[in-house]
């Protein structure tokens, strides 16, 4: 059975050309200045809807789990099946492209779908995940919060009849509100927008992520608090030997996260390929043996599992409990969302990595008792370092849990386990899992991880040392003919007075010798453009649109303009575009 | 929206439009301003009635959690507790389900959740208390001495006071236990020091000194609470207890006997009327045989003189008995040989040396005798009795 699509759009709304066109015309400056105005709303707006959402999962949870979920209740076991049951028929009668976690879906809307976003999509992922995730599936709020916000900014930016850039833009700004209020914490939304669904820093949209992540957060506090969404023990790293403690965490979190990922690979192709009657069952089967877990002792597993987190991080389970919990939450989590049910793999990798964290520090702790970081330090590190190997989003893990920790002091261990953990994770699994399931969706979206990692071309790569005469611009005409001749080149270089400089070829200066007297100076016979400014550093296609005009460039010296360093040429650039393929 | 361009012409139906795009726009973000004031208002009823519920659900399961903490069911005071923290979490609930995890026996998990805990409030008294209990059930000596002190050093919410007095005494029944009766000493004479003027509480202390083999001390608190008006019986039982332990038979007599003839007597049991009066009975024996300087000369030269020949029985009954008897034993033959062999009372008067001379002899010979041969009885368990500390017998 073929994938179905990402995002079911068979006609894509956009705004008519002739309108667009229109609209330019007679206020130029209006998608511009709604851009910013919009961003607020969209970030107010996604705020409300988030904290909205979060409540509605809680309660969901309170009543059908109850308020004291422990093992050996009977409903912990039917309940999430049942939810599997609602929410798979809702799903494939009502919202097909609810289902997922909501990262790629927001990708597929920027690079597919100009930034359409339905209604009906924001409604189903709203309703889906929050009945999934309330009925003790092991799925996190967070995803969903991103693409219940890029679905909030693509509707407010459809109705307002923006152009298709700006529309397609309007995604990630929502996606940035969203996750923002999901995190409560703005920074680490706005970087993991920019490192995993835009993929490079755009000025034209910081401004607007900047202020649509803090206009969200801003209202999640006003509910919330300022608290952040755990609350962190003491931490402070007393010794820099301590260090190595922490280096043991990445390189277990390093293995892990790959684990995760082969897991989460292995079983979502194969479920998704079964009959398509199996996919009503598929969610209630993954309720089941979630709801088993649950009910044998471990319920912790189920839900968003913050609470089980915050016990974690302070001291509340042994070791042993710890690593219990990191493998059945990573089982768990594989047969909710391998299962197709509408939910986030944030939560599921914090609580993982908070886990394993607490057990690798209580376990170190206990053999080397000198060590003075608490086991909260150690779960905070945990999270980060699964976010990293996992989600392969390194600089987003360590603002999150600067960001949720408030405490700048842990920066240190942070960035050393997270760096490790990412190495590792993508030495053994060098496809990250937004890119596994994009691949197994069968679309085709940048790879952001790898886009990061793409080898920029300079124009030093194609530079070389100049071959053709270099003249003065007084010198004269008959003087720079026979210096061409003396190099064989068809072109020379000619500084001005003023610093600038101008290639000029044979056939110009044939021209000019047959007009003008042998003695004239050379600047005489100029044209009144002037070669661009190019220096050793500069992107090499920032050269390539310069040779229609020009048969060679001059790359000078930032520090000495008079000075060049080599020349370029269209040849040069082109053999060093083919060997780099 | 947008801002007129200097300089560009629009032509009449585009001025039109323009001026309908504005009005567009207005009305669109006035509709966009109330949509969200519409979401804002949902938003906040359910967060009203949801925060309000978790409350709710926080101060229920916490004092399902207390009243099983209390009621000696740990094992669901940890699940109610739990529970609890998941909707209200605060420090005090943090405690009691660190408590209920040690009373329920898991001491690895309490550990690590009091751990935890003192990690964020090194110098709260009660995380550090749990944590030295703690230790006292794990055996670790240092890391329980480490807390408890901590926990009397530490800040204590409510009557700090009253806890510290609490920790101190706790810590003093720990060290008696470990034999480290010198530090527990310590620690119970600063209790004392600062204990309010609650007999209870002195006789506690004086109780945990006397386990502490700081009879004295216990002797010193004893006898400033019966000096009260209407002395506890306890602490006239105390200080006669006391009192006879240190060889002080005079002050021992006073207190027992004020002791049994307390209308409180009645509520003795009939072992410890018995301990009493046997103790009674045996001061009052040694202040009869006890050569007093409250007595006249005469007397107290015939007492001295029954106290020799008690003495000298003794010694040739246990040379008699033991024909190989330490070296010390015919030291003392030799030094009761140097002594006229008759004396009368009025030979003391002459000499009044010779009566120390003899009892210090007496007293020795009981001292040596008693090792080799046995615990005395009769007159010499009483004569070795005075022999132990011949001052403290009449001390008031």
């Amino acid at each position: 059975m073929p994938n179905p699509p990402i995002q079911s759009v068979g006609t894509t709304p956009r705004p008519h050309a002739s309108l667009t066109a229109t609209l330019d015309r007679i206020a130029p400056t209006r998608d511009e200045r709604l851009f910013l105005v919009l961003s607020i709303f969209i970030g107010v707006i996604s705020g409300l809807l988030v904290v909205a959402f979060r409540i509605a999962i809680e309660w969901i949870r309170l009543l059908t789990l109850g308020s004291a979920p422990h093992g050996g209740q009977f409903r912990l076991l039917f309940v999430p099946a049942v939810a599997g049951l609602i929410v798979a028929a809702l799903v494939i009668w009502f919202f097909p492209a609810a289902r997922g976690s909501g990262v790629n879906q927001t990708k597929a809307a920027l690079y597919i779908y100009d930034g359409y976003i339905s209604f009906r999509t924001v409604i189903g992922k709203f309703l889906t995940s929050a009945l999934a995730i309330g009925g003790g599936h092991s799925l996190g709020p967070e995803d969903p919060s991103l693409q219940i916000g890029a679905g909030v900014a693509s509707i407010i930016a459809r109705n307002l009849n923006l152009s298709r850039r700006r529309l397609r833009m309007f995604a990630p700004i929502g996606a940035a509100a969203g996750l923002a209020a999901a995190f409560n914490a703005p920074i680490s939304a706005i970087l993991f927008v920019i490192e995993e669904v835009i993929g490079s820093w755009s000025a034209a949209v910081l401004g607007s992520l900047v202020l649509s992540a803090i206009s969200s957060v801003v209202v999640a506090r006003w509910f919330w608090g300022p608290e952040p969404l755990f609350r962190i023990p003491s931490i402070a790293l007393r010794d820099p030997r301590e260090l190595m403690a922490y280096a043991v965490l990445g390189v277990f979190g390093g293995l892990l996260a790959p684990v995760f990922s082969l897991v989460l690979g292995y079983l979502r192709p194969r479920l998704r390929a079964l009959p398509r009657w199996t996919q009503f069952l598929q969610p209630a089967v993954a309720g089941l043996l979630v709801g088993a877990i649950g009910f044998f002792g471990f319920p912790q597993v189920m839900g968003t599992g913050y609470d089980v987190i915050d016990q974690a991080m302070h001291g509340q389970f042994v070791w042993q409990i710890l690593l219990a919990l990191v493998f059945l939450k990573l089982l768990a989590t594989t047969f909710s969302f391998s299962s197709g049910t509408p939910g986030g793999m944030f939560a599921p990798t914090l609580f993982i990595g908070a886990m394993l964290g607490g057990a690798v520090g209580a376990f170190e702790k206990h053999f080397f008792p000198h060590l003075t970081g608490t086991i909260g330090a150690y779960s905070l590190v945990g999270m980060g370092v699964l976010f990293a190997g996992f989600l392969r989003a390194p600089l987003t893990s360590v603002f999150m849990v600067l960001e949720v920790s408030g405490n700048y002091s842990i920066v240190l261990p942070i960035i050393l386990a997270n760096t490790l953990a990412f190495l590792i994770s993508r030495g053994l699994q060098p496809v990250g899992i937004f890119e596994i399931f994009t691949q197994q969706d069968g679309l085709d979206l940048p790879s952001m991880e790898e886009q990061r990692e793409e080898s920029v071309l300079h124009i030093e790569d194609a530079l070389q040392p100049a071959s053709v005469p270099i003249i003065d611009g007084s010198d004269t005409l008959q003087a720079v003919s026979q210096a061409i001749s003396e190099f064989h080149a068809t072109a020379c270089l000619v500084r001005l007075m003023d610093g600038s400089w101008y290639a000029m070829s044979t056939d110009e200066l044939n021209g000019a010798a047959a007009t003008l007297a042998p003695d004239t100076a050379v600047q005489r016979a100029l044209k009144t453009d002037r070669t661009p400014a190019l220096f050793p550093d500069m992107p090499l296609d920032s050269a390539l649109h310069f040779f229609p005009r020009w048969p060679l460039l001059p790359v000078l010296n930032r520090a000495s303009r008079g000075t060049v360093e080599g020349m370029l040429t269209l040849d040069d650039v082109l053999r060093c575009y083919r060997g780099s393929e | 929206m947008a801002s007129p361009q200097t300089g560009m012409a629009f032509t009449p139906e585009e001025r039109l439009a323009r001026r309908n795009l504005i009005v567009r726009d207005a009305v669109s973000l006035v509709t966009l301003f109330l949509i969200t004031a519409i979401i804002f208002v949902l938003t906040l009823l359910l967060f009203r009635s949801f925060t309000s519920h978790r409350q709710e659900l926080g101060a229920r399961w916490k004092a399902r959690g207390e009243a099983a903490l209390h009621g000696g069911h740990p094992g669901v005071a940890i699940e109610d507790l739990r529970s609890a923290l998941a909707y209200v979490p605060d420090r005090a609930t943090e405690i009691e389900l660190a408590t209920a995890l040690a009373d329920a026996g898991k001491l690895q998990e309490a550990s690590v959740y009091f751990t935890t805990l003192w990690e964020s409030a090194p110098s709260d008294g009660t995380i550090n208390l749990q944590l030295a209990r703690l230790a006292v059930k794990q055996g670790n000596e240092g890391q329980a001495i480490f807390h408890y002190q901590a926990a009397l050093d530490g800040a204590w919410q409510g009557n700090g006071y009253d806890r510290r007095r609490e920790v101190r005494l706790e810590m003093a029944r720990y060290l008696i236990s470990g034999r480290e009766d010198s530090k527990a000493r310590a620690q119970l004479l600063i209790a004392a020091g600062n204990a309010p003027d609650d007999p209870a509480i002195k006789l506690a202390i004086a109780g945990l000194l006397e386990q502490a083999n700081a009879t004295q001390d216990a002797l010193g608190i004893y006898r400033s609470l019966a000096a009260r008006r209407e002395p506890p019986l306890a602490a006239l039982e105390g200080a006669g207890r006391t009192a006879f332990g240190l060889g002080m038979y005079r002050l021992a007599e006073d207190y027992l006997s004020r002791a049994l003839a307390s209308p409180l007597a009645i509520n003795l049991s009939d072992d410890e009327k018995t301990a009493d009066r046997n103790m009674l009975d045996t001061s009052l024996h040694v202040l009869l045989l006890y050569p007093s300087f409250d007595l006249t000369p005469r007397n107290r030269a015939q007492r001295v003189l029954a106290i020799r020949n008690v003495a000298r029985r003794s010694l040739s009954a246990c040379m008699g008995a033991n024909p190989t008897a330490p070296p010390k034993l015919p030291a003392l033959v030799s030094r009761w040989g140097q002594l006229p062999s008759q004396i009368t009372v009025s030979q003391f008067e002459q000499q009044p040396n010779m009566e120390q001379t003899i009892l210090q002899l007496a007293y020795d010979t009981e001292t040596a005798a008693a090792p080799v041969c046995g615990p005395p009885t009769g007159n010499d368990a009483l004569l070795l009795r005075i022999a132990n500390n011949p001052s403290a017998v009449d001390q008031q």
